[in-house]
């Protein structure tokens, strides 16, 4: 199985989203930082509204719908492809990466707004719990495995995660429920939005999920690669033994004793 | 800084070192796969490049 | 003995600085517990408050005991505890190298972990030298016991089941000494967090010094 030459397509497309994606992220940042006007109840601190609540949409819900999607694909035989498992293994990495981003930046609401860096409310404990699982699921994949096994093992880790996580979402919910005796208020994201808000607030959905689907694209690509690469570097050592065996039996029948082997282990 | 420049900050500065890693790690595997793909490297071996453990 | 043992540690140190085990996998069970204690604990803030010393410490003894299970998993391939025993090189040396090794990981977690309980809990260390001096103590302590108890489970089978079992009663008094050292430094009462220092002192001298006694003979019978 060769790979082409220089790894997988760079479809131009991708780059182009990237671009989209960082002139919009520029222009949510401009309107959150400085046009915007500060929220009537919650000040200057509503700003952080404009960009936690998309990153952590995609670090639940893009992520997700990906990484269990491209799963459930791989692990389905009519479409089963290694696209769809290198495609969530992705997905897991750069969700990793937003799961985390979510936690800072809800905690650096919360500390201002609630007075502590966490609570342990369902949103930031399931957000928490979903970031360790990935971490596993990232340390699975490194567990050296044919392409196949490694596939069927992580998109079966990969289900279990995403049926995971609501349930933990729930119980946390139901949890802190009871325990404030039925009356929880969610003391969050409670804004008065004027029209440039609420714009500023569309935009910054729409430049982190497609920055999302840019660190996707080429996080794919390098997976892409590393597999290529292993497979192009099995078929040049097992080349590089069958010289050895043939030189080795080659000596004996000549006689002569044969030579130390080379350094493969 | 206030908590608001801090979270703008954290959110751009890891989304920009996390995209500049991936584009570099790209490029690494790209010469990796170029390099075990001509001959040459058979005498001498690919270097070890991607240690996974 | 002591340049075996700075042999030995630089080796662990440079294959945990390769596969990053201790960082990927260690770390995360460690917050892990943090997060599972928490939610025994109830979401009383104040509760969870009150519980935040003995939760440091439960989370990082068990992290310890993964970090043993990995310090003897690196030599556990066929022959490589017999090679190193041929080689000449000190059993003490090996002892002392493999608890430093390990004791460095644990000084990392706990740093990791202070600051997870300080951002999960919302405690704040008041007194932070008492904390520090009980960090350095405990984990003298944790690395030299556990890479005894490691060797002890090292060849076995069950290794898995028992090393826990062993080492987690040994380990308690760590986790006894430590919480209380920790109440003290959240609330400031210096005084009954240095007679709880005192525990630990004799606690790490005796496994040092059994470690290096008892290590080598220890790998004799394997």
């Amino acid at each position: 199985m060769s790979a082409p030459t220089l790894g997988p397509s760079r479809p131009r497309w991708l780059d182009v989203v990237g671009i989209v994606g960082v002139v919009a992220l520029g222009f949510t940042v401009w309107l959150g930082l400085w046009i915007t006007p500060p929220d009537v109840v919650q000040g200057n601190l509503a700003r952080l509204l404009y960009i936690h609540p998309p990153i952590a949409t995609v670090a639940l819900y893009w992520v997700g719908a990906v990484a269990a999607g491209g799963s459930l694909l791989y692990l389905w035989p009519r479409t089963r492809s290694l696209f769809w498992d290198r495609l969530a293994a992705s997905a897991v990495e750069v969700g990793a990466v937003f799961s985390a981003l979510t936690l800072v930046t809800g905690s650096l609401w919360g500390r201002p707004a609630w007075g502590t860096w966490w609570t342990w409310d369902a949103r930031l404990t399931s957000t928490a719990l979903l970031l360790l699982l990935e971490i596993g699921y990232l340390a699975l994949r490194r567990v050296p495995a044919d392409p196949a096994v490694r596939a069927r093992r992580c998109a079966v880790a990969a289900l279990l995660i995403a049926v995971d996580i609501p349930l933990v979402h729930f119980s946390v919910d139901w949890w802190n429920t009871l325990h404030q005796g039925g009356t929880f208020i969610d003391p969050g994201f409670k804004i008065h939005a004027s029209a440039s808000m609420s714009w500023t607030f569309l935009l910054g959905f729409v430049a982190f999920s497609l920055i999302f689907v840019w660190l996707l694209g080429v996080r794919y690509q390098v997976e892409v690669l590393q597999d290529a690469v292993g497979d192009q570097e099995l078929e040049v050592s097992l080349a590089e033994r069958w010289d050895e065996d043939a030189e080795r039996i080659v000596g004996d029948l000549v006689g002569q004793a044969p030579t130390p082997g080379g350094g493969a282990p | 800084m206030s908590y608001v420049d801090a979270g703008y900050a954290v959110a751009l500065v890891t989304l920009l070192v996390y995209a500049v890693g991936l584009v570099l790690r790209r490029r690494r595997w790209e010469r990796a796969l170029r390099m075990t793909e001509t001959p040459a490297t058979e005498s001498h071996g690919a270097p070890a490049l991607g240690e996974r453990s | 003995m002591w340049h075996d043992a700075v042999l030995v540690a630089g080796k662990d140190l440079r294959i945990e600085a390769r596969s990053r085990v201790a960082l990927w996998q260690v770390v995360p069970f460690a917050f892990l517990v943090l997060v599972l204690l928490a939610f025994a604990i109830g979401p009383d803030q104040a509760a969870l408050r009150r519980a935040a010393p003995g939760i440091f410490w439960v989370a990082l003894l068990f992290s310890t005991v993964l970090a043993i299970q990995r310090s003897v998993a690196v030599e556990s391939g066929e022959g490589t505890r017999d090679g190193l025993r041929l080689s000449g090189i000190d059993p003490a040396g090996i002892f002392l190298g493999k608890a430093a090794a390990v004791g460095l990981q644990l000084l990392v977690l706990q740093l990791v972990l202070w600051a997870g309980v300080t951002f999960l809990f919302d405690v704040q260390v008041h007194v932070v030298w008492l904390a520090v001096t009980a960090s350095l103590l405990a984990t003298v302590g944790l690395a030299c016991a556990g890479v005894l108890y490691g060797a002890l489970s090292a060849g076995l089978r069950v290794r898995d089941t028992l090393l826990p079992l062993l080492v987690l009663p040994v380990l308690a008094p760590v986790l006894l000494a430590g919480s209380k050292v920790w109440e003290a430094a959240l609330d400031g009462g210096v005084s009954s967090g240095t007679q709880w220092l005192k525990i630990l002192v004799p606690f790490a001298v005796i496994y040092l010094v059994v470690g290096i006694v008892l290590y080598g003979p220890l790998q004799e019978a394997a």
